[in-house]
Order: C-alpha cells, then sequence, then structure tokens
C-alpha cells in the first residue's frame, strides 16, 4: 500500500482502523442494510448492488453515510417503514424511504424517562414487539422501557435488573421478554402484567460458569421453550420451563451475538470466526470473517428480496463481511 | 521599255513593206528638222474609242476581203488575178491603218503607264510622309502618357493639411486668393511651406547639437570630478566600516553581497532575491509593531568562490580548444584509459554532479534562538537545486540516543511537505542522464549533494511539470516568491517541533513523562503506571512486530517516519507501545500500537479495550495537543498512555475464584465500570472534578 502523507488521510486512515460496527439492519424491502459504528454514523450499503454479477468495488461501499449519533450506535431495528437506532440514550427514527436521500434528517427522537444522572445511560438493545405494535428499549439504566410507536409515549418500566442490560429476545408464542445483563442473570418479563416471571442466574451453574470472563450475560436467542445465551459465561443452551441448562458449547472466548438459523445455532463474540453449533454442542463449522472481534449477526431473510438472502457479520473494523453461504466468507463491506 | 518597244517594232518593220516604214521615218526625220510632227501629240488628240471602232470596221473588211480573195482564188481563173490585186491594195491600206492603229495603241499604253508610274511614286511619297506622321503622334503620345506617369518627389512628402497650411503659412507663401482655385499653385505654395519648416527645423537641430555637445563636455568634466571623488568616498566607507558594524548597519555588506549575487545561477540568484526580499519584509512588520530589533529571523548569504563562478562564463574558445586536445589526446591514450572504463565513468558521474561553486546560505532564526542553517546548492548539469540543513541551538544540547535521527541533517527536513521526502530527482530528465552513467537513483548521492526537496526547487522558481517535461526550466520569480512565507513557516515549525521533541526525547529517556504545567489538566493528579524505557527501533523491526499489522496494512508506516518503542509498567503489567512518529508531528499525530502483557499477551485483537486505549491516544489525539503550537503532544499521549493503564488495570473485573487481594485495588472515580456492549471501561477523563467516564 502506499503510504498516506497528508495529516486528514492520517486521520481519516486512524479512524477507520479504530471504527467498530455495533449493529446492523436490514431494510424492509431486504436491499439495503444499515450498519451503525462507534463514532454514531450510519452506513446505507447497497446489498442489491454488492451481490450483483457487475458489482464494482464502489458498490461495497456505502451509498450514504450520515451521522445519527453523537455517541456510538449500540442498536438497530427495522420497521416495515423506519430504521430505528440507538446509542447514546436517545432511539431515533428514520424514514427508510428517505434515508438514502443526502441531508436525511430524523422523523422523531425519543428518550425513556431515565432518573438524572451524571452520564446518561446508553441503550444497547432493542427489540420490536409486533403483536402490540411497541419497542422495549434496554441499557444503562437497568431498565426495560416499553414504547408505544402509535403514539411514540413510554408506556411501561421493567425494573429488576441490577446492572446494564446487554441484550433483548422475544419469545415468539407468548407476550414475553427476556433480557440479559451485566448482573449475569437472565430475567423473563411478563409483558401483560408488567412483572418478572423467571430469573436465571447464569453464572451460578457451575458447569457454565467461569469467573475469570466475568458474569455478564452478552447475548440471547429464544426458540419455543429453548433459550441459548453467552458472554462472561460459556455459550449455554437451556430448557425455559425446567431452568436447566442443557448444552454447554465449548467455547473459550465470551460470546457477543446468538442466534438460532434452522436447525443450527450461529454464534459470534471476541475472535474471527462465526461458529456454527449443532444443538448438541457439537462445533459444526468455524467460518473467518475479517474483523479481529466480532459483535453482531445479521440474516437477511426478508421475503422481499430473496437474491439478498444473506448472513452479514460486523464488529470490530470498519468491514461488515458477507455471507452468502454459511460457508464461506464472499466479501466485505466497508466504511 | 523603249528597247522592248524597238525590238517588237523591227520585226514589223521587217515584215511591212518597207515603204511606209520608209516614209515614216523619213517623216520622223522631217519633223526633227523642219516641221514637228509628233505622233504623241496626235495620240492626244484622238479619241481611243473611236480608235477602237475603226479597229473594229478595219478588221471587219480585212476579213470580208479575206474571206473574197479566198472565195476568188477558189473559183481560180485568170481574171480573178486583177480582182485579187485590187484586193490586195485595199487590203494594204487597211494593213496601214491597223498599224497606226497599233502604234498609237503602244504609245498610249507607254503615256498610260508613265501616268501610272507617276502618279504611283505620288502615291508612294505621300504614304511615306503618313507614316511619319503617325510615328511622329505616337511617339507624342508616349511622350504624353509619360509625363502623365511622372512621379514628382513632392509627392513623398507629407505635407501638413490644407487647413493647418492656411492657418500658420504666412501670407506671402500661402497667397490664398491665387492658390485657393489652383491646385497647382497650392502644391507649390505648401511644397513652399514645408521647405521653410524643414529649414526651421533643421536649423533647431543644429543648435540642439551643439547644446548637446556643450552638455557633454559637461558630464565629461562632472565625471572626471567624480572618478577623482571616488577614492576619497573609498577612503571615508573604509573608515566608516567600523561605525557600521557599531550600529548594526550592514549596507556595505549587503552592497558586496549583491555584487557578488550577479555571478549566481538563476535559481540561486532568485532564491536569493526572494529570500532577501523576504527577511526585509519581516524585518519591517517586526519594526513597525515594536521597536527596532537588530537581529533579523532570516538573514542571507553567498557562499563560495567568485573567481570560480567567473570562471564558468568564460568565452568558449579556451574549452573547444582544450576539448580538441583532448580529443587528440583520447586518441592517443585510448589503449591506455580503455582498461579503466570505470574510473571514466566515475569521472562523468562526478561532472554530471557537480556542483556550481556558488552557494546560498540562509540562516533563520527561530523563537528560542535555534538558528536552522540551510545552504542551498544547484547541480549545473542536473538542473535542479538541493538543500542541506543544521541545527545549531542557544545552549548546548544534551543528545539522547534516541533523539539521534531528530536534528540530523538527512531527516530534519524530511516531508515539510507531505510526500516530499528528498530523495529523488524533481526534474525528470535526470532520469535519461542517469540512464547514461550508470546511476541508479539520486538517493544513494543525496547525503553528499544535499537533498533535492521540491519545495527547494520552487524556493529557486524551478518547475517540473510531470504531465509535459520542458526542455528549458527557467527560474521563476513569482513561483519563488509564492512559496517563500509558507516554506519559511512550515521551516520554523519544522525545527521548533524537532527541538521540543528533542527536548522531550531526553526526559522521557530517563522515565519522566515531563508534562507541562499547562498540560496538567489533561490527567488525575495521580498517575501510577510509569514509564520505563524509550528507545528508537528500526523501521524494519517495527514492520516485524506483531501487533503493528493493522498500521502496516492501512499504509501508516512508510519509511520516511522514526520509530520508537515505550514500555509502560505498572506492577506486573507491561505495556509495550510502538510508536509511529511522522516527520509531519504535530499536525500528524504519533500513531501508538499496544501490546500488553498481563494475564497473558493483550492486543486490539484480543482486547476491545486496548483497541479502545489506542483510539483513546491516535484518534482522540486533538484534545492531547494542549496549547498551540501543540509540540507536547508525544509527551501528552504518553502519559494519557499511563493513565489509560491505570483505569484498565484498575477497573478490570476481580476473579471470584483466584484467592487474595486484587493487585491493582481501584483508586479511580468512575461512574460506571463497563458500558455498551463491547464492555468499554471508562477511559475519558473528566476535569476538574476528577473522575473517569465513558466516551
Amino acid at each position: 500500500s502506499t503510504p498516506l502523507q497528508s495529516p486528514t488521510e492520517v486521520f481519516q486512515a486512524l479512524q477507520r482502523l479504530h471504527m467498530t460496527i455495533f449493529s446492523q439492519s436490514v431494510s424492509p424491502c431486504g436491499k439495503f442494510l444499515a450498519a451503525g459504528n462507534n463514532y454514531g454514523q450510519i452506513a446505507i450499503f447497497s446489498l442489491s448492488a454488492a451481490l450483483s454479477s457487475e458489482a464494482k468495488e464502489e458498490s461495497k461501499k456505502p451509498v450514504v453515510t450520515f451521522q445519527a449519533h453523537d455517541g456510538p450506535v449500540y442498536s438497530m431495528v427495522s420497521t416495515d417503514r423506519h430504521l430505528l437506532s440507538a446509542g447514546d440514550g436517545e432511539v431515533k427514527a428514520w424514514l427508510w424511504a428517505e434515508i438514502l436521500k443526502k441531508g436525511c434528517k430524523e422523523l422523531w427522537r425519543r428518550q425513556p424517562p431515565y432518573r438524572t444522572s451524571l452520564e446518561v445511560p446508553e441503550i444497547n438493545a432493542l427489540l420490536l414487539v409486533p403483536k402490540e405494535n411497541s419497542l422495549i428499549l434496554a441499557g444503562g439504566d437497568c431498565q426495560l422501557h416499553t414504547m408505544d410507536l402509535e403514539t411514540g409515549t413510554f408506556t411501561r418500566a421493567l425494573r429488576g435488573h441490577t446492572d446494564y442490560i446487554h441484550c433483548l429476545a422475544l419469545r415468539e408464542r407468548s407476550p414475553e421478554v427476556l433480557s440479559g445483563g451485566e448482573d449475569g442473570a437472565v430475567r423473563l418479563w411478563d409483558l401483560r402484567t408488567v412483572r418478572e416471571v423467571q430469573t436465571i442466574e447464569v453464572y451460578k451453574h457451575e458447569e457454565c460458569s467461569r469467573p475469570h470472563n466475568g458474569r455478564w450475560i452478552g447475548c440471547l436467542a429464544t426458540d419455543s421453550d429453548w433459550m441459548v445465551c453467552g458472554g462472561g459465561p460459556a455459550l449455554t443452551l437451556w430448557h425455559l420451563r425446567s431452568s436447566t441448562p442443557t448444552t454447554i458449547f465449548p467455547m473459550r472466548a465470551p460470546q457477543k451475538h446468538v442466534t438460532f438459523y434452522q436447525d443450527l445455532i450461529l454464534s459470534a463474540g471476541q475472535g474471527r470466526c462465526v461458529n456454527h453449533w449443532q444443538l448438541s454442542g457439537e462445533l459444526k463449522a468455524q467460518v473467518p470473517g475479517s474483523s479481529p472481534g466480532l459483535l453482531s449477526l445479521s440474516l437477511n431473510q426478508q421475503p422481499a428480496a430473496p437474491e439478498c438472502k444473506v448472513l452479514t457479520v460486523a464488529g470490530s473494523s470498519c468491514r461488515v463481511d458477507v455471507f452468502t453461504n454459511l460457508g464461506y466468507r464472499a466479501f466485505s463491506l466497508s466504511f | 521599255m523603249s528597247s522592248e518597244s524597238s525590238k517588237k517594232r523591227k520585226p514589223k518593220v521587217i515584215r511591212s513593206d518597207g515603204a511606209p516604214a520608209e516614209g515614216k521615218r523619213n517623216r520622223s526625220d522631217t519633223e526633227q528638222e523642219g516641221k514637228y510632227y509628233s505622233e504623241e501629240a496626235e495620240v492626244d488628240l484622238r479619241d481611243p474609242g473611236r480608235d477602237y471602232e475603226l479597229y473594229k470596221y478595219t478588221c471587219q473588211e480585212l476579213q470580208r476581203l479575206m474571206a473574197e480573195i479566198q472565195d476568188l482564188k477558189s473559183r481560180g481563173g485568170k481574171d480573178m488575178a486583177i480582182e485579187i490585186e485590187e484586193r490586195r491594195i485595199q487590203s494594204c491600206v487597211h494593213f496601214m491603218t491597223l498599224k497606226k492603229l497599233n502604234r498609237l495603241a503602244h504609245i498610249r499604253l507607254k503615256k498610260g503607264r508613265d501616268q501610272t508610274h507617276e502618279a504611283k511614286q505620288k502615291v508612294d511619297a505621300y504614304h511615306l510622309q503618313l507614316q511619319n506622321l503617325l510615328y511622329e503622334v505616337m511617339h507624342l503620345q508616349k511622350e504624353i502618357t509619360k509625363c502623365l506617369e511622372f512621379k514628382s518627389k513632392h509627392e513623398e512628402i507629407d505635407l501638413v493639411s490644407l487647413e493647418e497650411f492656411y492657418k500658420e503659412a504666412p501670407p506671402d507663401i500661402s497667397k490664398a486668393e491665387v492658390t485657393m482655385g489652383d491646385p497647382h499653385q497650392q502644391t507649390l505654395a505648401r511644397l513652399d511651406w514645408e521647405l521653410e519648416q524643414r529649414k526651421r527645423l533643421a536649423e533647431k537641430y543644429r543648435e540642439c547639437l551643439s547644446n548637446k555637445e556643450k552638455i557633454l563636455k559637461e558630464i565629461e568634466v562632472k565625471k572626471e570630478y567624480l572618478s577623482s571623488l571616488q577614492p576619497r568616498l573609498n577612503s571615508i566607507m573604509q573608515a566608516s566600516l567600523p561605525v557600521q558594524e557599531y550600529l548594526f548597519m550592514p549596507f556595505d555588506q549587503a552592497h558586496k553581497q549583491y555584487e557578488t549575487a550577479r555571478h549566481l545561477p538563476p535559481p540561486l540568484y532568485v532564491l536569493f532575491v526572494q529570500a532577501t526580499a523576504y527577511g526585509q519584509a519581516c524585518a519591517h512588520m517586526k519594526s513597525s509593531s515594536q521597536p527596532p530589533r537588530q537581529d533579523k529571523t532570516l538573514s542571507v548569504a553567498i557562499e563560495g568562490s567568485v573567481d570560480e563562478a567567473k570562471a564558468l562564463f568564460k568565452p568558449p574558445e579556451d574549452s573547444q580548444d582544450d576539448e580538441s586536445d583532448s580529443d587528440a589526446e583520447e586518441e592517443q591514450t585510448t589503449k591506455r584509459r580503455r582498461p579503466t572504463l570505470g574510473v571514466q565513468l566515475d569521472d562523468k558521474r562526478k561532472e554530471m554532479l557537480k556542483r556550481h561553486p556558488l552557494s546560498v546560505l540562509l540562516d533563520l532564526k527561530c523563537k528560542d534562538d535555534s538558528v536552522l542553517h540551510l545552504t542551498f546548492y544547484y547541480l549545473m548539469n542536473l538542473n535542479i537545486m538541493t538543500v542541506k540543513a543544521k541545527v545549531t541551538t542557544a545552549t548546548e544540547l544534551i543528545t539522547p540516543i534516541s533523539a539521534g535521527d531528530l536534528l540530523s541533517p538527512d531527516s530534519v527536513l524530511s516531508c515539510l511537505y507531505p510526500g516530499d521526502h528528498g530523495k529523488k530527482t524533481p526534474n525528470p530528465a535526470n532520469q535519461y542522464q542517469f540512464d547514461k552513467v550508470g546511476i541508479l537513483t539520486l538517493r544513494d548521492y543525496v547525503l553528499d549533494l544535499g537533498h533535492p526537496y521540491l519545495w527547494v526547487q520552487k524556493l529557486g522558481g524551478l518547475h517540473f511539470p510531470k504531465e509535459q517535461p520542458q526542455h528549458t526550466v527557467i527560474a521563476d520569480h513569482s513561483l519563488s516568491a509564492s512559496h517563500m512565507e509558507t516554506t519559511m513557516k512550515l521551516l520554523k515549525t519544522r525545527v521548533q517541533s524537532r527541538l521540543a521533541l528533542h527536548k522531550q526525547f531526553a526526559s522521557l529517556e530517563h522515565g519522566i513523562v515531563p508534562v507541562t504545567s499547562d498540560c496538567q489538566y489533561l490527567f488525575p493528579a495521580k498517575v501510577v503506571s510509569r514509564l520505563v524505557k524509550w528507545v528508537t527501533i528500526a523501521h524494519e523491526d517495527y514492520m516485524d512486530l506483531h501487533f503493528t499489522k493493522d498500521i502496516v496494512e492501512a499504509g501508516l508506516a512508510g519509511d520516511t517516519n522514526l520509530y520508537y518503542m515505550a514500555l509502560v509498567e505498572r506492577g506486573t503489567a507491561k505495556l509495550q507501545a510502538a510508536v509511529v512518529l511522522n516527520p509531519g508531528y504535530s499536525s500528524i499525530p504519533p500513531i501508538f500500537q499496544l501490546c500488553l502483557n498481563w494475564k497473558g499477551e493483550k492486543t486490539n485483537s484480543n482486547d476491545d479495550n486496548i483497541r479502545a486505549m489506542e483510539s483513546e491516544v491516535n484518534v482522540c489525539y486533538k484534545e492531547l495537543c494542549g496549547p498551540r503550537p501543540s509540540h507536547q503532544l508525544l509527551t501528552n499521549q504518553l502519559q494519557r498512555l499511563c493513565v489509560l493503564l491505570d483505569v484498565y488495570l484498575e477497573t478490570e473485573s476481580h476473579d471470584d475464584s483466584v484467592e487474595g487481594p486484587k493487585e491493582f485495588p481501584q483508586e479511580k472515580m468512575c461512574l460506571r465500570l463497563f458500558r455498551g456492549p463491547s464492555r468499554m471501561k471508562p477511559f475519558k477523563y473528566n476535569h476538574p472534578q476528577g473522575f473517569f467516564s465513558h466516551r
């Protein structure tokens, strides 16, 4: 590579070098991917252009990049019209239809009712509850806030965590939400009664506890009666009704994202690889990406764009790796 | 004609009976003697028409008679003879008449001929006369056209316009009443006026000439006076030198310099003039705002032998002779020289890289009395300029080992402008010259010749466009002037930043991070981690480190940078920091790559917080710059690194399974220990409250 010379070139290179992509979200049409980084920028990539047969180097660059937040963009979700992004204590909504235009302004912004504090608590996770058209926000203030997307008002606050919340997961059938936090507990909340239903303190189970990594639960996914979570403790598959760990996945590095995919569990965290697990605990495959650490996986399963059905993975680099098939990394999108 | 007629007549006479002919002659004889008879005269009296009638009649009679004779003869008989005789006599008479008529016809013919001849002669004479006249006419016409076409000299003379003429000319020349109607007279008058005027001007001219002569003589006298003054002035000058020196007014010196400057090659001359001008401008600006100061920030001088420079411009005859001599010599000694081809090539190289004997010396004084000495050279055959740099300081510097390259002539000016490392020739034409003598790159010679930085060429007004190599590159004053101020400022900044680094290095080597008082607010009062090592490392060693790959791949580890290794320690934790120092410090920050040895090896690839620490010093460097011109950046970055290590170690979650107290008890005040999905530690220091928070 040719040496960089001017101060701005060097500064930009350093910025890219120290970039972390925290969150991703696929547009409702399935053709665009939004990625948010630690500088508060959101970049929109065109998956259809990057995946097309005549894709060039430029099509792997963002279609548009804009400054969305002052702090890192920790989480993003998409409704059928909006892109919701959150990070530094605020959630902002952007219209997907206008996001590709230059100078796009946010549609609205909301801040959950925080108790005053020296530091504005961050929002680590967003979760859509389609049935009641609401959004659950969780993060630094150790509470789950539900927001009615219709009116934009905060309706409930679920209190119980003793440290900040990392992740959320929705149970499909019953209106129950799972949350995992820095305090090492996975809590199950009933949205109707606004009460904590069940608590699993993962670090207290000897088989999955790893004290040198800490207690924190960094990732969480659920499928019917099953729940998988990981973080400081080992990645573990739980049977929710009986609150027992069924499978402990042999992965030393803390995991930051986990998801069910068909009969597999995909997980990623410290280290370059996306891990494919059988439910039995067998490591089926480790597919290397381009970042030294991974923070988010996103499966594009929008029925509107079957040609863009890909897995995208991002983490502590300015690149979003694209897997057209789970077996290997096809290419990377880059900020 | 008369002879002819006589010839004709003769046979007639013979054929005739003779008597009438005899008689006739006789008669003519008698006519001549006495009574004049002229047949010629008779001709005039007779009518030719009648004669013709007579002739016709006679001929008819003859024919009749002949026919009768023939008739008679054919009839035959004796009695016929008389009748035939009678008829013969009649015929004879007719013949006589015919003869007479013939004579008359002859005379008439002759007469006619004579008349015709006479008339013809007359006509000829008239014709001749006519032709003469025609010729004369033609000649005259030619003369007329010649006259008409004649160009008079006066047409070429530019005359004053008519109005002016009538206005200015005296009436005795203009004679308006005569000349108004007559253009010829008018022209004559105007010519007269012109002549008059010219005469007057000639008179004036002569006067002026004499005047000039007079003035010249005066000048001569004054010159003599002045030249007699020169030695006296010289002696006064000589006497005033100590006074000048005493008063810091180096007029004499400047004068001498300008004298020498005339022998500079064009680029050096441009540099000299522009640098002097810039220096004076700076001095003026200073003196206008402050009381006049004697020390100038920029002083310009010329070094080298003027005689050698003069020798370069000697007429080339000698050298040609030399050449032919040497050619001859070469022929003689080719055999001897061939084995030493390498030596020959060496000579050629030396010749190609030859410097002009004169060089321009620029002393740039910085605020702290350190001086940057720049010596500019001109490579005559390559048409490029080079510079050698040296920094001197007011006080003797203790040179730290790691600061070896900071002020070295080779690197002190490297990349003054981005990418200008001064190891390649800026003149594209040079490469072809090098190929001839086997020079691979100028890089091998820069230590000896000086560096051909691009800005040096620009200060000398040399511009080498990359797209279209030019044959002749002309030293351009405006180019030099447009770059002078920026370059001088950059040079000053560079020297100051290097000296500042130099000073910092001296402390760093002894494990002291020299945070200045005006930067103290950036850090908490208590910093436990200590810098224990600060050493310079080679570029190759840096490239070989396992935790610097990202920087190398991003193209941030060029070979013009300087490389260092710092070691920060706290207890059992050892933090290695590989530092890239860009020559553009401090506008380009030093770049840190970290490797922490504590409970295993932690780098940015396996620990997000190490990555965050790097980003704190590399990306958020702007808050560490301190007061402008932010020369303290490196020190502040290192101190920040110590603080970051403290935070990192103190906030590390305690492993409950391990016995005993934490190695690093938390002393820093933190609002929260972790934040966000990547569990960042609170690295941001908040002044003046003194607590740490997340960015």
